[in-house]
């Protein structure tokens, strides 16, 4: 697995005649964790679409180093994890990991590891022939989590996986992709409104202005991990993220 | 307020726990119930047997003919099974048919409710001067009353799989072949059965009413024998047998879906 770059050039979307982005500029280099905060309705899950490929922007352009989302996605080098876990009712634990390599399957990165073995880094190694409703949440994100590990993606592109979790749990788990992240080291790009946990995990914090989308700035966080929330140069990149939303947010009014 | 919403549930599960074994004689016991009612109304009013048996002549018609009656039940089911199988098959293809080739949905559907809208008593006649008197358009009926709520039913399934599992195999970039092998069409079996539990007993009716119309054998046919010399009590015995088939065939749908939709029903 090689890490991409994510490249965005003055992307706009519109649905209808209702702007839901207006001349986004990014640039994520390999192997950076880079979280895109913003308030809800602000556009970052249509950002991330756009990203993936799933729709095309109404203007602008997207390249996955260098190349048009599609690619990308054709060779099976997006890890994508949304809020809702996404699994297959019908299909145990293993067989949705499975699933991941059987689809697409000429396509599958040299590098892809043995399902089972995914499983035992998400810590589901007991769960294998589980049925997901009878996991909690968390697990279901664990699952989720190993699919995308399964693939090798180079890219994972997440829009908040860990939003509908309670507190700890979330904690815990966002804990878990950093350290997946140091270990695969993909390139990620990861959605939240969270902004402790946007600056806990990232190397960048980007702010995202509500209708339309457009980028407030940006907020790089030369910490060492693992990160202590406490720590004053901790509440100094916190403030610089607030003015960034709050300077937004008069700008909206 | 949590407790207390949750007390009245837990009285309620406890109270399904002890009743259990009554549940499952319920459906008997109200049956039972209506026959004696029926028994007893039909004595009191001193109805003619020629006119409104009682179930008490019924049945003794019933198990003095029981291997005449069976067999008849016996032709009358493969036919309906036959009918049933050859709807599911016509209406899960069409459905697959207009979800893979969209421009189709207007002519099929079009032609599909006319087809529906079409009395089967003015088809089946005509089937049979075609056909003849064998199983033929039987099934034929059969076929044409349980497609189109399958065909509905399908297509609905099909197109009702959640954004988010969608959005994940596009990510793959997963065919459409692919999204429909491993998410459409699995999720569309809980839409199949609801489709079945009610096409089910509507497929004898459909073999019953084609046989009304001309048939060599089956309850079609008994009925109508019974029907034209006015003998109520095998009229009734044939209705009997017929609704005990209705039965089967939908416990039958029934346990198949307990089996197929094992994450729906997770006790078992």
């Amino acid at each position: 697995m090689k890490a991409l770059d994510i490249r965005v050039d003055a992307l706009s979307h519109f649905y209808g005649r209702f702007p839901a982005l207006q001349n986004v500029h990014l640039h994520i280099n390999c192997g950076e964790f880079v979280s895109l905060v913003g308030v809800s309705g602000c556009g970052k899950s249509t950002l991330m679409r756009l990203i993936v490929g799933l729709q095309p922007p109404t203007q602008g352009s997207i390249w996955l180093n260098g190349q048009p989302p599609a690619v990308a996605r054709a060779a099976k080098q997006i890890g994508w994890m949304a809020q809702q876990a996404a699994l297959l009712p019908w299909r145990t634990v293993l067989e949705q990991v499975q699933l991941a390599q059987k689809i697409n399957p000429q396509n599958n990165s040299t590098a892809v590891a043995h399902p089972q073995d995914l499983l035992k880094i998400v810590g589901l190694n007991d769960f294998a022939q589980a049925y997901p409703l009878t996991l909690s949440g968390g697990m279901q994100q664990r699952v989720a989590l190993a699919r995308t590990l399964a693939i090798g993606a180079a890219v994972w592109l997440m829009d908040e996986p860990f939003a509908a979790l309670d507190e700890l749990t979330r904690e815990a788990l966002a804990a878990e992709v950093l350290q997946l992240w140091q270990q695969f080291q993909p390139t990620v790009l990861w959605i939240t409104h969270n902004l402790h946990e946007a600056i806990r995990l990232s190397d960048r914090v980007i702010v995202l202005t509500p209708r339309p989308g457009t980028v407030a700035g940006e907020v790089g966080v030369p910490l060492s991990h693992p990160r202590d929330d406490t720590s004053g140069e901790f509440q100094v990149i916190l403030r610089q993220v607030r003015a960034l939303l709050r300077w937004e947010k008069n700008d909206g009014a | 307020m949590v407790r207390e919403k949750i007390a009245p549930m837990r009285i309620w599960a406890q109270l399904c726990t002890i009743c259990r074994p009554a549940q499952n004689w319920s459906g008997a016991g109200l049956v039972a119930a209506v026959l004696a009612l029926w028994e007893i109304a039909a004595r009191l009013a001193d109805i003619p047997s020629y006119l409104f048996p009682t179930p008490m002549v019924v049945f003794r018609y019933l198990f003095a003919h029981l291997g005449d009656l069976l067999l008849a039940g016996g032709v009358t089911l493969l036919e309906a099974v036959a009918g049933l199988l050859l709807g599911t098959a016509a209406g899960v293809t069409l459905a697959i048919l207009i979800l893979f080739w969209q421009q189709a949905e207007q002519g099929v559907m079009s032609l599909a409710i006319l087809i529906k809208s079409t009395p089967v008593i003015a088809i089946a006649p005509i089937l049979t001067i075609w056909l003849g008197f064998g199983p033929g358009p039987k099934v034929i009926v059969t076929a044409l009353l349980t497609f189109f709520p399958v065909l509905i039913n399908a297509l609905t399934g099909f197109r009702t799989v959640e954004d988010a599992l969608l959005d994940w195999l596009r990510s793959l970039n997963a065919t459409p072949r692919e999204i429909f092998l491993h998410a459409r069409w699995p999720g569309a079996r809980p839409f199949l059965f609801a489709a079945l539990r009610t096409v089910g007993p509507l497929a004898l009716i459909g073999a019953v009413v084609a046989e009304w119309m001309g048939a060599s054998s089956g309850l079609g046919r008994v009925m109508w024998l019974a029907y034209t010399s006015l003998n109520m009590p095998a009229l009734f015995a044939a209705v009997f047998i017929l609704t005990a088939l209705s039965t089967a065939v939908y416990q039958t749908i029934v346990w198949l879906e307990k089996r197929a939709l094992f994450w729906v029903y997770p006790s078992n």
